[in-house]
């Protein structure tokens, strides 16, 4: 009679657990859709693992290692816990044959009722406690590892592999993950009820335990294929979900570009879409659940009609007794659950060790920029923030037609020098600025750092060294203090105050309703593109790098703001080695020395002025020509 | 960072009773459209529920009137009894889970539909003042809380409720002396429910925040990690992140050890329950009080007591979010549309001349943006804004596309006030290319879509063709059909901003407005891509916002706005020669370009 209340309870262990997992922000998004194979691309989708489940075990078994000690005090807890659950009913048989038919005394068997529930109900709550202990731990300990891994990961990685996908991994597969870690003591003290219960019917009554028990393997294997299509089918619902969520978070993020083009009927329509392959892949899990769960309800029933049936014409005959009937009857009862997630533990099995695969393929990408064995430091004394590229060849996806993006370029900038990169839109300016930092490794030639291969410069240094402001402004949800003070956290209010001061922010932060310690980003107080821009040149500036680079960094600036930021800038320039990358005359002016970039060659260089005068190519980047002939009249 | 911060239990996840009973009363308002299979699917499931307690009343009787009285005709016709009664139980058991699937499912894409509609047609004041990722949860984990509810938490719900009751009914009729002693426990246990009920679910939405906390601060770890890796800070976000995923440690296991405690209670409560039946109904028996048929249906029913109430208060947390989400749902869709269609609105030719008249706008919560605005631009004239930051370009731009409704005067498209207009009709006729070239994940060729769906690919490349950048995508590794990735990253930051004026090229509108959609190119692209678009803008009223003021040298008229006023109008010559503020930012610009000029 009981059995019926845990069926649903099967598939998530406890449905408190999957309420609180699901109800989290849902921030998984995949980007569906066939995309080309790369190199750095993660193999496994959503839907299919790629190579062999072995990985997925082998990470299973070495995190569950970690805790065996836990796992093993969980089983005990288990152990214990059957056996006072397998006790009751025959306690309740005999008192139902000893006292109740036999008018022997009742007392004590209560009071043993009483006893093994208080026994079983105490190893319960040790056996639930440690089953969801290891468990949790297994899953904390992974999520940090996979956290502090990707963050090592280098770009190209992160270019192949879009957040969504990574957080799905760190996320969804992981509780997949954490689910069968918690099964496993779980699924050890349902082995047990089995077995003990199974061997007790057979002593009692051989025959009787037989055919009531004929129906129940079936529960077994119902349970085995329920999971296996029921999991699939769940999946479907998630993917199907995800490329909604997909659908949503786009329509609310680029709703300036839905409205600005009138776009809302077609955004409409994607959703409905998708909603309906929701609804779809819904109403097919149902059906799923529809089509076994009924059965593994029957088949139970038809063991307790047996029970019933026979057992009760064996009673008649007077070869059982009335305790024992009623205890074959709560033992059927007991096996069912067990049986059901026994048969289910195999597909739950699979499923984590498909989510460990895909767990396991991130953990085991190895950063592809790597410290050097032996690093060389940087120089401390003598003038600093040399660079040097010679011959340097890169492309983003090497092997691929074109001609690559940067092609044997060489530059040498000196210490203190402050160069323009100037270069029609895509010329491969920003990858310059990339290179420098090794973000991405030169294909060819090599570049240096005060006279240092950057190959054998400590990331850590070499990058505390060379700081970009990238062209697009990426902020921290946090204060606006915290943001400035990101490559040095330590670093005094008046430090900040002087690299807001210095990149033109100081006076608007200081107009914000809680000035420096507001809050920005997703959930704090949104800032103008110009705004943001500058509040990242600060950050950079209070890095204090030898080698600046500024990428396009005050395109969203107006230029009655952009002069005061150019004074301000020309004191941090005076410093170190500046890169500048700018369409604006007026930035590039600023410059020692411009070199124009076209295609990945550098094709002149030299200062503003010489270039407009002798280079043709650069009146053309700069449309100067026209300007020149527009405005000449000034 | 900051992205731990959300400490406390948020938002209104607690709702009254009244507040419940709103949202129920609503919800069954919805659901009238499904009226009859929401009545099949719940008499599906109270029959079944039925036939779960019809089980050991048929045991009772094939004990006492076969087994006791050695009849066994009595036997035989309750085990017959008990075949039906299992028949009947897999084919209810098996309906209701259908059409209850049938029905919940549906609702739920209605709502879906019905939520996202919503959130399409609100101003853009709504967006400016909601977060994109609380109005996303909306859409995903709060409609999902829902699934969870239809898929299998409500079935759970309603048969454990109705079990509960109708165990209880039964086991008094059997007998209520005996129910009443039994009921000692009861007290012990209801009190462990309430409390387990609050406590878990204090836990629960614990649990919810740190999970929520846990994936942001992996969000940001991700979106931010070229930053991170920038700085070489690493080692210090992955502490962080560490941090905030002890935190959500710690709550798992609070939330944990209070089932750890609770469970037993409920357990060992069945095992006494089951001695005091057996013990004192044995006494009972002796006395023949009692029929041992009815002792052994009183055990085998108390177990379906005590199990709906253990469901039941866990489940209470599925159903208490699930309402919470409900309830931010209908909020959401309660929000009024600010700038809706009228009655009768009109479609309009966006070939005629737009005309601002007395024009203020202040942004919701914040002071006056622009005041007192004239100005008239005949149809197909080009206009240059240009100004200080903040000085209501954009502003100005937005009102007149009616993303934004003024809050004084009005804006005429011809002679129709743009209120007037049907907002998707006047969305056909006046596209607005925004600064940030937003990207949507797929193929340059997909993004470049989104202003016209039906465009074939000719026209596509057509429209690349119009602002002179064809080539530039055609040599691309797979052409058009070359992936962007996520938000285009595989692109140049100046690409990016003509895929996003391809769309306006696309889009072929009678009024452009382009708000400094060209920042991020170089003025040589940019020229060719404004000399390309000559003849694309034949005829076309054109607003372009720029920094560069190139652009506004080659526009037929520059409107100066400073301080959210018209500051000053007329040709770009009529200006320098003026010696105004445009002269002087004419003055900068120019000196910029170095004394060769
Ligand atoms: N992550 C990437 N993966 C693949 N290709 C890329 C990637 N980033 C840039 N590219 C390609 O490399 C070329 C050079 O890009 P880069 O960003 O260096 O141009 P840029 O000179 O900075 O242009 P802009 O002025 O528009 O910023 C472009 O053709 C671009 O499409
Ligand atoms: N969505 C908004 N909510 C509240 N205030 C806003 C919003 N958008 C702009 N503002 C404020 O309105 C004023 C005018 O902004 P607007 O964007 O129109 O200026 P702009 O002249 O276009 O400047 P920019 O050159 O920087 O684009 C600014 O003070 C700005 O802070
Ligand atoms: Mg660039």
């Amino acid at each position: 009679m009981t059995h019926w209340t845990r069926i649903w309870l099967d598939e998530p262990v406890c449905a408190c657990e999957v309420g609180a997992r699901k109800g989290a922000v849902t921030l998984t998004m995949m980007t569906p859709g066939a995309r080309q194979d790369k190199g750095d691309r993660l193999r496994s989708s959503a839907d299919g693992v790629h190579g062999s489940s072995r990985r997925g075990w082998s990470l299973i078994a070495t995190t569950a290692r970690e805790e065996w000690v836990g796992i093993a005090l969980g089983m005990l807890a288990g152990l214990l816990y059957t056996a006072g659950r397998v006790a009751v009913p025959l306690l309740i048989q005999l008192g139902l044959d000893r006292g109740v038919q036999e008018g022997g005394p009742l007392l004590p068997w209560s009071l043993a009722i009483v006893g093994a529930g208080l026994f079983s109900a105490t190893f319960l709550g040790f056996r639930r406690y440690l089953a969801f202990r290891n468990a949790r731990i297994i899953e904390a300990r992974l999520r940090d590892r996979i956290f502090a891994h990707v963050q090592r990961l280098h770009f190209s990685f992160h270019d192949a592999n879009a957040t969504g996908e990574l957080m799905s991994r760190g996320n969804t597969d992981l509780q997949h993950f954490q689910n069968f870690v918690t099964l496993v003591p779980l699924t050890f003290g349902n082995f047990l009820i089995v077995v003990t219960v199974t061997i007790i019917m057979l002593i009692l009554q051989p025959l009787l335990a037989l055919l009531a028990l004929a129906s129940l393997p079936l529960v077994n294997v119902l349970g085995r294929k329920f999971a296996q299509e029921l999991n699939p089918a769940i999946m479907r619902v998630q993917q199907e979900s995800a490329e909604l969520a997909t659908v949503v978070e786009e329509s609310v993020s680029g709703v300036r570009v839905v409205k600005g083009f009138g776009s809302e009927p077609v955004q409409a329509e994607k959703l409905a879409n998708e909603a309906d392959d929701v609804h779809d892949a819904a109403l097919a899990s149902s059906a799923i659940r529809a089509r076994y769960l009924p059965g593994m309800e029957l088949l139970p029933s038809i063991g307790l009609i047996t029970v019933l049936g026979y057992g009760g014409h064996l009673v008649l005959d007077g070869e059982m007794t009335v305790g024992e009937l009623v205890s074959f009857n709560i033992y059927v009862i007991m096996l069912i659950q067990p049986l059901r997630m026994l048969g289910m533990i195999v597909a739950n099995g699979q499923r984590a060790s498909a989510a460990g695969v895909r767990i396991a393929e991130v953990l085991e990408t190895a950063p592809a920029i790597t410290d050097p064995a032996t690093p060389t430091p940087l120089p401390r004394t003598g003038a600093l923030g040399r660079v040097e590229l010679r011959n340097v060849d890169f492309d983003y996806h090497p092997g691929a037609t074109g001609a690559g993006v940067l092609r044997g370029l060489s530059l040498t900038i000196e210490p203190g020098e402050s160069v323009a990169l100037v270069g029609p839109t895509g010329s491969g300016k920003s990858t310059i600025a990339r290179l420098l930092p090794r973000f991405y490794e030169a294909d060819g030639g090599s570049i240096m750092i005060d006279g240092v291969d950057i190959q054998k410069i400590q990331r850590r240094e070499l990058r505390k060294a060379v700081s970009i402001v990238f062209e697009e402004t990426f902020l921290f949800s946090s204060s606006i203090r915290d943001n400035i003070a990101f490559a040095d956290p330590e670093a005094d209010l008046d430090a900040v105050v002087g690299a807001a001061a210095l990149a033109g922010a100081d006076e608007f932060i200081r107009e914000l309703p809680e000035g420096y310690d507001t809050e920005i980003g997703e959930r704090g107080f949104s800032l103008s593109g110009g705004q943001r821009q500058r509040i990242a040149i600060a950050r950079a500036i209070l890095a204090d790098p030898r080698v600046l680079v500024l990428d396009d960094a005050t395109s969203a600036v107006d230029p009655t703001k952009e002069h005061e930021i150019r004074d301000a800038l020309g004191e941090v320039m005076e410093r170190r080695t500046t890169i500048v990358i700018a369409h604006r005359p007026a930035t590039i002016a600023l410059a020692d020395r411009v070199v124009l970039l076209v295609e990945g060659c550098i094709v002149a260089s030299g200062t503003h002025e010489e270039l407009l005068a002798s280079s043709s190519r650069y009146r053309e980047v700069l449309a100067a020509d026209r300007d020149a002939e527009d405005g000449g009249a000034v | 960072m900051g992205w731990s911060m959300t400490h406390g239990t948020t938002d209104d996840a607690r709702l009254g009773v009244a507040g419940t009973g709103a949202v129920l009363r609503r919800t069954f308002g919805y659901a009238r459209a499904y009226r009859r299979a929401g009545v099949a699917a719940v008499g599906l499931l109270v029959l079944w529920t039925l036939t779960l307690l019809g089980g050991p009343l048929l045991v009772r009787h094939g004990i006492d009137e076969g087994i006791v009285k050695g009849d066994s005709g009595q036997l035989n016709l309750a085990i017959v009894m008990y075949v039906v009664l299992a028949f009947v139980s897999y084919a209810s058991f098996r309906f209701a889970i259908l059409q209850l699937a049938k029905v919940g499912e549906a609702f739920l894409r209605d709502m879906r539909t019905r939520v996202f509609d919503k959130l399409l047609h609100q101003s853009m004041a709504f967006f400016d003042r909601e977060k994109a990722g609380v109005l996303v949860s909306r859409m995903t984990s709060d409609v999902d809380s829902l699934q969870e509810l239809i898929q299998f938490g409500l079935i759970m719900f309603t048969s454990a409720a109705l079990l509960l009751a109708g165990t209880t009914i039964l086991l008094f009729l059997l007998s209520w002396k005996l129910m009443l002693l039994c009921l000692v426990a009861m007290p012990m246990v209801a009190a462990a429910s309430f409390k387990f009920q609050r406590d878990s679910n204090e836990a629960y939405l614990l649990v919810r925040d740190r999970i929520a906390d846990t994936l942001s601060g992996l969000q940001e770890g991700l979106s931010g990690v070229r930053v991170v890796q920038a700085f070489a800070r690493e080692h210090v976000e992955s502490a962080r992140f560490s941090q905030a995923n002890h935190d959500l440690y710690r709550t798992h296991m609070a939330a944990v050890r209070i089932q750890c405690w609770y469970l037993p209670i409920v357990e060992f409560a069945g095992a006494a329950t089951t001695a005091v039946a057996l013990g004192v109904g044995g006494w009972m028996v002796s006395e023949d009080a009692m029929t041992i048929g009815t002792i052994v249906a009183f055990i085998l029913l108390l177990s379906s007591l005590f199990e709906p109430v253990q469901q039941l208060s866990q489940l209470f947390n599925m159903v208490q979010s699930a309402t919470a989400s409900l309830n931010k749902l209908y909020t959401l869709l309660d929000e009024p549309v600010l700038v809706a269609d009228r009655p009768n609105a009109v479609v309009a030719d966006g070939r005629s001349p737009i005309t601002i008249e007395g024009v203020g706008f202040s942004y919701v919560g914040g002071g006056p943006v622009l005041s007192d605005v004239d100005l008239q631009i005949a149809a197909g004239e080009r206009v240059a804004f240009v100004g200080p930051t903040g000085a209501g370009k954009s502003t100005l731009a937005k009102l007149i596309a009616r993303f934004y409704d003024p809050t004084a005067g009005s804006i005429r498209l011809g002679d129709t006030d743009l209120r007037d207009i049907s907002v998707r009709a006047l969305r056909s006729e006046i596209v607005v290319v925004p600064q940030e070239g937003y990207l949507f994940s797929g193929s340059v060729a997909e993004n470049i879509r989104v202003a016209r769906p039906e465009a074939s690919e000719a026209e596509v490349r057509d429209a690349l063709d119009r602002i002179g950048v064809l080539e530039r995508f055609e040599t691309l590794p797979a052409g058009l059909d070359t992936e962007v990735e996520e938000r285009g990253s595989r692109l140049s930051a100046g690409e990016k901003q003509l895929v996003s004026l391809a769309r306006a090229a696309l889009a072929d509108p009678s009024v452009l407005i382009l708000d400094e959609a060209t920042s991020s190119v170089d003025p040589g692209t940019e020229a060719i891509v404004e000399t390309a678009m000559e003849t694309l803008m034949q005829g076309r009223t054109v607003i372009a916002i720029a920094h560069r003021l190139s652009t506004s040298q080659r526009c037929d008229r520059v409107a100066v706005v400073a301080d959210g006023r018209l500051a000053e109008l007329g040709t770009h010559d009529d200006l320098v020669a003026a010696g105004g503020q445009y002269a002087s930012l004419y003055a900068a610009w120019v000196s910029g370009l170095g004394e060769h000029a």
